[in-house]
């Protein structure tokens, strides 16, 4: 419990929203979890390789909709960003945030090595490391390794989904969540907690090593979290997250961040996205995945509220589509793609990267949007600024990371 | 039994009783109680490192029998009697497809998914189609191989043999999730790891370099000298617009993935002295080293017209121009038993057998009886086994679980049953472990710091809980078979140290499950609580 902490929450209250009482509520909560303070960042991947041209749409160029005669969003369907590229009309929840300055896309970005197999490239994203295979850990948890900045909790760095995932694997201590309600022992109530109890005791008689050091950490997981209470939950303002995988996993991020347990990483999937076949334009298969992922963003920034000041949101997929149409109204996989950039810190309202264009002599190979920014320029950029991490070429080895590189995408 | 006698004398004293029943226990032993416990302390080793932990029985079976003649008789599979494990095989259909047969039921599912795909109504469809009959199959034989593995590691009488399959298949690793690895894996593991477990290395590394397993896996299939094209290439790929696709797919050069990861992984090593020229020359040497199209087999094939026929240099050995196909065996057959292929592949056994970080002696061991047998793997865990690593009393119960040791261990201590389904296999997913799935090309690592974090903690916690109670999905157990069962907490105790710890309870252990189940009337949930908390305790989570 910290005192000044309260304080220093409750006049932040009084100055920005007033005395709303739901703000008030959670400052109030907020002070009772000190380590809930402070930037928390987000990272969702699109695993399969998202159109970046569907979802952040070069309406303005004649080539997009030569390229795509059966699968381009029409010019009027498209929710206009700056006279040049619009929203996918699926994605316009997200427009409230772009016109205050708090959604940034990132256009043309992906990896240095110009493999399209969705496996390497996923692997590469999510090592860091373009090109090699052996790293052994993720760069998230590389960032975990050495940070020094944040407190380590045992919810630091956590994967909403079955397993830990490459970008969050390695020796810094992260959780893979499948489900709030579940983590943990199973069994009712009474029991649960005798259980967890008898092999607290179990492994309190292990005296050293990782069996101790993890069993220690499992335990105050499981104890800060029943404290926490996460699981009586209502979203606030009304925000509605939809159904399905991706929206629960949002949902339970939004949880645990007001549950005050000190969620500083937090990683989830979203799939779907290799849409070799009937794409679709403005409706239609992609459509579908993208209406759920816009609402999904929408639906965890208006529920985080004010809380979103701390908080960036960063998507990112393996590689982008190809720019024309394929043989079956859909997309072979390509190179660069969009990556968008969500939050208060965001240096939002802006399409930032340099757009190669879409004339064939500009595409890579004839085919592929060109990537003109490394995705590590981009990562580095927000691990520094919003997290300041300061051990970027240790995060990121066999790379420079330069700020005169960084994209932009956070204000500073 | 010296264990459970102890554990009644220090679960007596607390209570108050008196001095002269401790001092009576700690009474030296005999020379013949002495080789007894040595015996079945052997033998408990063994079990947890040579096979997938004991059943019911099992450590007094090979105390007795000898721990040394059952070492000798792992390294002989063949003369095993496997015939509680012969019909579960004989149950599952996908042993009886060959490579062709479960080629063609990939082509014919490739063939129906996208005739589904051009009939469907264009763009308003929201999902992609469900699979057909062909498409159903092929996951339903893929998902039979999977459940197989598990089964076998729970019920094979062959324990070393299938301790090695998994060895190895992590060492020459193939993700099932990669395309058309998906058919081709079963017939790898089946037909290219298991012949080779326990033969010469050459003859693995060899057979893993031809399969069309590896050969998708690490893309050497479609590695073909710069500018190189396939006959008829003109005509098959000229024609535009729907082509384009195939076009833009049509094989382009060098691909390096597999000369680097030969030389990395499966070979020398890291540290194995080869430069970035070697990898190129390498991969030079592999170009053609290609498959069949599914609809003919999906077999190995060389292609001509792709192989780079220039001379190269690797290592600082010539490789004349003019040379095809042989000159990868040639490179193969040299790296299979250079001296740093010997070293990385002794250590990572070691690793496997002895220790996370594995002693130099044992190692040392390891690599001298490969230069003696010429790289005979059998003689080299004979080796292993024989060395003062494999007994030190720090190398005992040093090492954590995998997440799969961990489940086909509790599986086996609890004389469970495993069932035919993918149930088991998604337990071991939960447990961090999903079986054929680890994307990188080096396999799941067999070290404690990449398994053991909180979350997976509690999940084998879990898991422990719900295999006593007979709620695990996938297997079946019958406590009353291994424990009988009594209303007394310490008697319950004493036999729960005895039939699932092998008498490797600590005290710890003992006092919190005699608390734990003295508050339990119900003799039967009272039983399935201690043996749930023993296999999730700490005790458990080493072998």
């Amino acid at each position: 419990m910290s005192r000044r902490v309260f304080v220093k929450g409750g006049s932040l209250a009084l100055f920005s929203v007033g005395l709303d009482p739901l703000f008030l509520a959670r400052a109030a909560f907020a002070s009772a979890a000190p380590s809930d303070a402070g930037p928390i960042l987000v990272c969702l991947f699109q695993r399969g390789a998202v159109d970046g041209l569907s979802m952040v749409v070069p309406y303005g160029e004649r080539e997009y909709y030569d390229a795509r005669p059966r699968i381009a969003v029409p010019r009027p369907d498209v929710v206009d960003l700056d006279g040049h590229f619009g929203l996918h009309p699926r994605l316009a929840p997200l427009k409230e945030w772009w016109d205050r300055g708090s959604l940034a896309v990132l256009h043309a970005a992906g990896s240095p090595d110009p493999t399209r197999s969705h496996f390497d490239a996923q692997d590469y994203m999510e090592s860091g490391t373009p090109g090699v295979k052996n790293t052994a850990d993720g760069w998230l948890n590389r960032y975990c390794q050495h940070d020094r900045e944040h407190a380590a909790t045992p919810f630091r760095a956590v994967a909403f989904g079955p397993q830990l995932p490459r970008i969050l694997a390695g020796s810094a201590p992260a959780l893979a969540i499948h489900n709030l309600q579940t983590f943990g022992l199973g069994g009712g109530a009474p029991a649960r907690d005798r259980l967890t109890e008898a092999f607290e005791r179990l492994y309190a008689g292990t005296t050293t090593g990782l069996l101790a050091s993890s069993s220690d950490e499992a335990f105050e997981a499981v104890r800060v979290l029943r404290q926490a209470n996460p699981l009586q939950y209502e979203p606030a303002a009304g925000a509605q997250y939809p159904r399905g995988p991706f929206g629960h996993a949002l949902l339970e991020i939004a949880q645990l961040i007001k549950s005050g347990v000190g969620l500083r990483i937090a990683f989830a999937d979203v799939t779907g996205w290799d849409t070799h076949v009937n794409q679709g334009a403005s409706d239609g298969q992609l459509a579908q995945r993208l209406g759920e992922f816009g609402q999904a963003l929408a639906a965890f920034a208006t529920d985080m509220g004010e809380r979103m000041r701390d908080i960036v949101i960063l998507t990112m997929s393996e590689f982008g589509r190809t720019v024309a149409e394929n043989g079956t109204a859909g997309t072979d996989h390509g190179r660069a793609t969009a990556m968008l950039v969500l939050g208060g810190p965001v240096n939002g309202g802006k399409v930032l990267g340099s757009w190669p264009g879409l004339e064939p002599a500009h595409r890579f190979e004839g085919r592929d949007v060109a990537v003109t920014t490394d995705f590590r320029d981009l990562f580095t950029e927000v691990l520094a600024r919003h997290l300041d991490a300061r051990e970027l070429a240790a995060i990121f080895p066999r790379f420079a990371p330069d700020p005169a590189r960084y994209p932009g995408v956070i204000r500073t | 039994m010296r264990y459970a006698s102890l554990t009644c004398a220090l679960l007596l004293a607390p209570l108050g009783a008196t001095g002269g029943l401790r001092t009576e226990r700690i009474v030296p032993l005999t020379p013949m109680e002495r080789d007894t416990v040595s015996a079945r302390d052997s033998a408990i080793h063994a079990l947890n490192r040579l096979a997938y932990g004991p059943t019911p029985g099992e450590v007094d079976r090979v105390a007795s029998f000898g721990v040394m003649r059952w070492v000798d008789a792992q390294l002989e599979p063949g003369k095993i009697n496997d015939e509680a494990l012969a019909p579960r095989e004989r149950a599952l259909p996908v042993l009886s497809y060959s490579r062709e047969a479960l080629a063609r039921v990939y082509a014919d599912a490739a063939r129906e998914r996208r005739e589904a795909a051009m009939g469907a109504n264009t763009m308003m469809a929201d999902s992609e189609p469900a699979p057909g009959p062909h498409g159903r199959l092929g996951r339903a034989l893929t998902d039979q191989y999977v459940e197989l593995t598990l089964i076998r590691a729970a019920l094979s009488q062959r324990q070393l043999y299938e301790v090695m399959v998994d060895f190895w298949t992590n060492h020459f690793n193939v993700l099932i999730a990669k395309g058309a690895d998906r058919f081709l894996l079963p017939d790898y593991i089946e037909h290219t790891i298991r012949p080779h477990a326990f033969g010469r290395f050459s003859d693995l590394l060899g057979a893993t370099a031809e399969s069309p397993a590896m050969l998708f896996y690490l893309d050497n299939w479609e590695s073909v000298a710069p500018g190189a094209r396939p006959p008829g290439w003109r005509y098959r790929f000229g024609v535009g617009g729907a082509d384009s696709a195939r076009r833009a797919r049509a094989p382009r050069g060098l691909n390096e993935n597999y000369a680097r990861e030969l030389l990395e992984l499966h070979t020398l090593g890291v540290d194995g002295g080869y430069t970035q020229q070697d990898v190129v020359n390498v991969a030079r040497i592999f170009t053609g080293w290609s498959i069949e199209r599914p609809e003919r087999g999906g077999g190995f094939q060389f292609h001509d017209w792709a192989h780079d026929w220039g001379s190269k240099v690797v290592l600082g050995m010539r490789f004349p121009a003019g040379h095809g196909q042989d000159e990868g065996v040639r490179l193969l057959r040299w790296l299979a038993n250079a001296p740093a292929t010997m070293h990385h592949v002794s250590r990572a056994l070691c690793q496997r057998f002895v220790r996370d970080d594995p002693p130099d002696g044992c190692v040392d061991d390891a690599v001298a009886a490969w230069q003696r047998s010429g790289g005979d793997i059998g003689a080299v865990l004979r080796a292993i086994v024989n060395g003062a690593d494999f007994w030190a009393p720090a190398n005992r119960a040093a090492k954590v679980k995998t997440p799969l040791v961990f489940l086909v261990s509790a599986l086996r201590v609890t004389g469970a049953q495993p069932d035919s389904s993918l149930r088991l296999p998604q337990v071991a997913a939960r447990l961090g472990e999903p079986l054929f799935m680890h994307a990188a090309p080096d396999g799941y690592p067999e070290s404690a710091a990449a398994w053991v974090n909180s979350g997976a903690l509690l999940d084998r916690m879990n898991v422990a809980v719900a295999l006593a109670a007979d709620r695990l999905p996938g297997a079946r157990v019958d406590l009353d078979v291994l424990l009988g069962d009594t209303p007394d907490p310490a008697e319950l105790v004493a036999a729960v140290d005895a039939k699932v710890l092998a008498g490797t309870m600590t005290d710890n252990t003992t006092r919190v499950i005699e608390d734990e189940v003295s508050t339990v009337p119900n003799p039967v949930a009272a039983r399935a609580l201690a043996v749930g908390l023993a296999i999730g305790g700490p005790e458990f989570q080493r072998q």
